[in-house]
């Protein structure tokens, strides 16, 4: 059978099964009603020239649009998500979902320019964002809405006020800085360059003079625009009484500043205008990259925030209506429909459904839940309406307890990493203090000032800039750019050194060691087994049971069909049922087998599947959570490092010590709560660790929080990566093992570098305080030294992570 | 060489690097760097009727000043 694209999505579909369409010469395939219309709809609107922009790339087939526009004219909706500008233009930032290529932002501005009443419509093509501007009066933002899905994107809200502006804002002022910087130190570099040449051969002084005042006039922008950073963190360190590693730099550059004024306008000596710039631009560079990856972890966290409903359908008196979520009270009836997601506490009072807790126990297996039972927040309802009474108010309710618990857990982190700069930040003082103390000396010995003060400025030149300034930054930017390549994310150069020193490793099971899904571990087929009547089946649902099965026929059989089902039945929390061909088709579980009176009993630890046709059992399988691939080497080797490994999981004791054994981890705790967690995180501190914690799910971020270093897989629960500090991307044990290794390696080329320094500027501040000091000799060492200092780092690369 | 020449190479020079830069930094400021992607796609894009297109959104901003003006409303 050949496969033809479809006009419109490119996706590739046997023929016969597409639907077919006649224009002129010309016959058009559709893999779908929504494709065809999206279609249809362009070549009206003259758009058609988006297919050759398009090229082949394959888009998502455009889906039938579901019916909840009517939420975004919503009065709590609007508060939350709409800027209203002073002349009553409205903004809004939205997600645009199914951009896949430059061609669908083109195709998305173009038709939001078209539309009447949009001022200003700009989308972000990496992370698909887009602002839109438009008058209140002409159209409304559900019409706005309309006009994306009607072309085969959906698009949803979210609120950059929480930390997106601020990342872009820190991002571009420090893009700036960083130009100015680069600009500068460039210029002062070929300046000197005749500097230096004068040096050894000789130069009038009236040239000199016009070289160093071009110099002082490149050099003050980089010092007081691109530095003022480093005095702004000098001044914060200097308020929680800190030497810190900007004081060192804001000092060192700035007298190096003064002395180099001085020395230009006495014409006594050489300036150091070049090393004020050189070293504000390199460390501030590396400071930038710190801030993008930062940025990247943002990104994700917004994308997955979106989706949070800010409304329920509430019932009164028989009368549905859909009220801001803010606005509901303990008390009041509400309508849950399947896939939606649970925002408020309450208790079933009609209808029964499965519930996805996944989010709060990390368990993926959903829990079935009945009339007067309670269902939580941030539960998501699998496959049923039902009707239950809220118990809380939102702000009161499970998932914004846990939200605001966060919160305020993240203001008050355990700050290990402000230990990070201890040595440079003693070493700082302890050099600011011999230079004072050179001064004072050669003043009373020497009697002269102005000598004095040039001896004391240049032990602190000498001492300070480039190797100590570059030796954290530089090891930590190869260290995280290394990381970046494996798939390891560490949202602050800091992060790395606290792992460095971690002894204790706590793991969350569902997720972090087991794939958080289930699959199938045993199947077994008796005759009459048909695997495309099963694939049609199980695909009618979207039950991680269900998703499992799917799974693994995709897997294990090459020709799959999928057949046209009838009177598809999903029967809650037991299985499903469909027709095909007169035959009566039903899968589920034990309890849904024993309902319609087949034998299928059968005992297994594991979750049960079993496929009947017209009443005959004709395959099982068992289901389980299955441990990540590698697991049990990587927590070996991480073992072997000399850390300590504990399991926390809110899964039940026997099937935790069942994994735990399997991975070899010897302590476990099961039957945790959230906050459970987060109390043994704390009585780890107590015992004097340093808590390394690995997690997923929402039930994981208290731990997280508190945890001096928190590991989030990155498809994992939004919060948890907003908490994390470090975000593993391809989700592998391993990638724990190699952010340990490359964390301690870094940490061990810091301390290099540090100890170089600190041998470097043992010799040369004696050499400075006895005034021995040739100015050539000065700017040589300073240059080599931090050359060992680049050269070390760059080292990190060379290292070897044992294999898997 | 005299001195004079000397300082001019150095003014001029820097001046224009300074224009550059200059240059560069309003570009920043604007966001006209933000989306790397679409920086790109611009010259990959552009025609005629993108022109047209970024016109008439010009237009509909003057009309919607205009219209506001005309309705007398405040300036706020």
């Amino acid at each position: 059978m050949a496969k033809i694209p479809c006009a419109h999505c490119n996706l590739k579909f046997d023929e016969k099964m597409m639907i077919t369409e006649q224009d002129g010469e010309k016959t058009l395939h559709f893999c779908c009603k929504g494709c065809q219309g999206v279609y249809h709809l362009l070549q009206k609107e003259g758009l058609d020239s988006f297919y050759e922009k398009l090229g082949s790339t394959a888009l998502q087939p455009a889906e039938n649009q579901t019916d909840d526009l009517e939420k975004f004219d919503l009065e709590g909706f609007a508060k939350k998500y709409i800027t209203i500008h002073e002349d009553g233009i409205n903004e809004i930032n939205l997600i645009i979902e199914g951009i896949h290529c430059s061609a669908c932002v083109w195709l998305n501005e173009k038709v939001l320019h078209k539309t009447d009443g949009i001022i200003e419509a700009v989308i972000n093509y990496s992370n698909h964002k887009a602002k839109i501007l438009w008058d209140p009066d002409i159209i409304k933002l559900s019409q706005i809405i309309h006009t994306i899905r009607s072309i085969g994107y959906n698009a949803y809200p979210y609120d950059p006020k929480l930390q997106e502006e601020r990342a872009v804002k820190t991002r571009k002022a420090y893009y700036s800085r960083i130009l100015v910087g680069v600009f500068s130190t460039m210029n002062i570099m070929w300046i000197a360059i005749a500097q230096y040449a004068g040096y050894s051969t000789g130069i009038e002084q009236g040239f000199k003079d016009i070289l160093n005042f071009a110099e002082f006039l490149l050099a003050t922008p980089v010092l007081f625009y691109s530095g003022w950073i480093f005095f702004r963190g000098a001044y914060y360190g200097y308020k929680n009484r800190m030497v810190n590693m900007d004081a060192l730099v804001a000092s060192g550059a700035l007298l190096a500043y003064i002395y180099s004024i001085y020395a230009m306008t006495t014409r006594t000596g050489e300036v150091y205008f070049d090393s004020v710039a050189m070293i504000i631009t390199f460390v501030l560079v590396g400071k930038y990259l710190e801030v993008l990856s930062k940025k990247q972890a943002v990104d994700t966290l917004d994308t997955l925030m979106g989706s949070t409903p800010t409304e329920v359908t509430l019932v009164k008196e028989g009368v549905k209506s859909l009220v801001s979520v803010e606005n509901v009270v303990a008390g009041d009836l509400i309508e849950l429909k399947p896939g939606e997601k649970v925002v408020i506490d309450g208790v079933i009072t009609s209808g029964q459904a499965s519930f996805d807790e996944s989010s709060l126990s990390g368990e993926s297996e959903p829990v079935y839940k009945k009339e007067g039972e309670d269902i939580l927040s941030g539960s998501i309802c699998l496959d049923a309406a039902l009707r239950y009474e809220a118990t809380k108010d939102a702000s009161h309710s499970l998932l914004h307890s846990i939200v605001k618990l966060l919160e305020e857990s993240i203001t008050k982190k355990p700050k290990i990493e402000q230990l990070a700069n201890e040595i440079s930040g003693y070493f700082s003082g302890v050099i600011l203090l011999i230079a004072l103390g050179t001064f004072a000396g050669w003043y009373l010995y020497g009697g002269e000032f102005e000598q004095a003060l040039i001896i004391s400025i240049s032990v602190i030149v000498i001492a300070c800039p480039c190797a100590l300034g570059l030796a954290t930054p530089m090891s930590t930017l190869v260290g995280i750019s290394m990381a970046a390549k494996r798939g390891i994310l560490f949202k602050e150069a800091t992060f790395l050194e606290t792992m460095a020193k971690s002894n204790l490793l706590a793991l969350d099971k569902t997720g972090t060691i087991t794939e958080g899904k289930p699959s199938v571990v045993n199947a077994e087929m008796f005759e009459g087994f048909d695997p495309d009547l099963l694939y049609s089946l199980v695909r009618t649902s979207n039950h991680p049971i269900s998703q499992g099965i799917a799974a693994y026929l995709e897997a294990s059989c090459e020709t799959l069909r999928e057949l046209p089902l009838e009177k598809i039945k999903s029967i809650e929390a037991k299985g499903i049922q469909a027709l095909y061909q007169g035959s009566m088709l039903r899968g589920g579980n034990l309890m849904f087998m024993q309902n319609v009176q087949i034998n299928a009993a059968y005992e297994s630890r594991h979750s049960l599947f079993f496929f009947a046709i017209n009443d005959v059992l004709v395959a099982r399988f068992e289901l389980s959570d299955t441990i990540r691939e590698n697991a049990a080497k990587a927590i070996e080797q991480i073992k072997a490092m000399g850390i300590k490994v504990v399991m926390l999981t809110g899964d039940h004791e026997r099937s935790a010590r069942h994994v735990a054994k399997a991975v070899g981890i010897d302590e476990i705790y099961a039957k945790l709560l959230p906050t459970d967690k987060a109390d043994l995180i704390d009585l780890f501190h107590q015992k004097g660790h340093i808590v390394v914690m690995a997690g997923d799910g929402i039930n994981d971020t208290l731990a997280l929080s508190k945890a001096d270093i928190a590991i989030a897989m990155g498809s994992g629960a939004d919060i948890a990566i907003g908490v994390s500090d470090v975000v593993l991307m391809d989700e592998k044990p391993q990638s724990i093992y190699e952010a340990y290794a490359i964390s301690r390696r870094t940490f061990r080329a810091v301390k290099e570098n540090l100890a170089f320094s600190l041998l470097y500027n043992a010799v040369a501040v004696p050499l400075a305080v006895t005034g021995f000091v040739n100015p050539l000799v000065a700017a040589l060492s300073m240059s080599l030294s931090s050359l060992v200092v680049v050269g070390n780092s760059v080292r990190i690369k060379m290292m070897k992570l044992k294999g898997f | 060489m005299s001195e004079n020449i000397m300082i001019l190479m150095l003014s001029v020079s820097t001046f224009l690097g300074a224009l550059g830069l200059i240059a560069l930094l309003w570009g920043v400021k604007s966001g006209q760097f933000d989306d790397h992607s679409k920086f790109l796609d611009a010259a990959r894009y552009d025609n005629e009727e993108d022109l047209r297109d970024a016109a008439m959104m010009e237009e509909k901003k003057k009309a919607r000043k205009k219209q506001k003006k005309e309705k007398g409303m405040p300036p706020d």
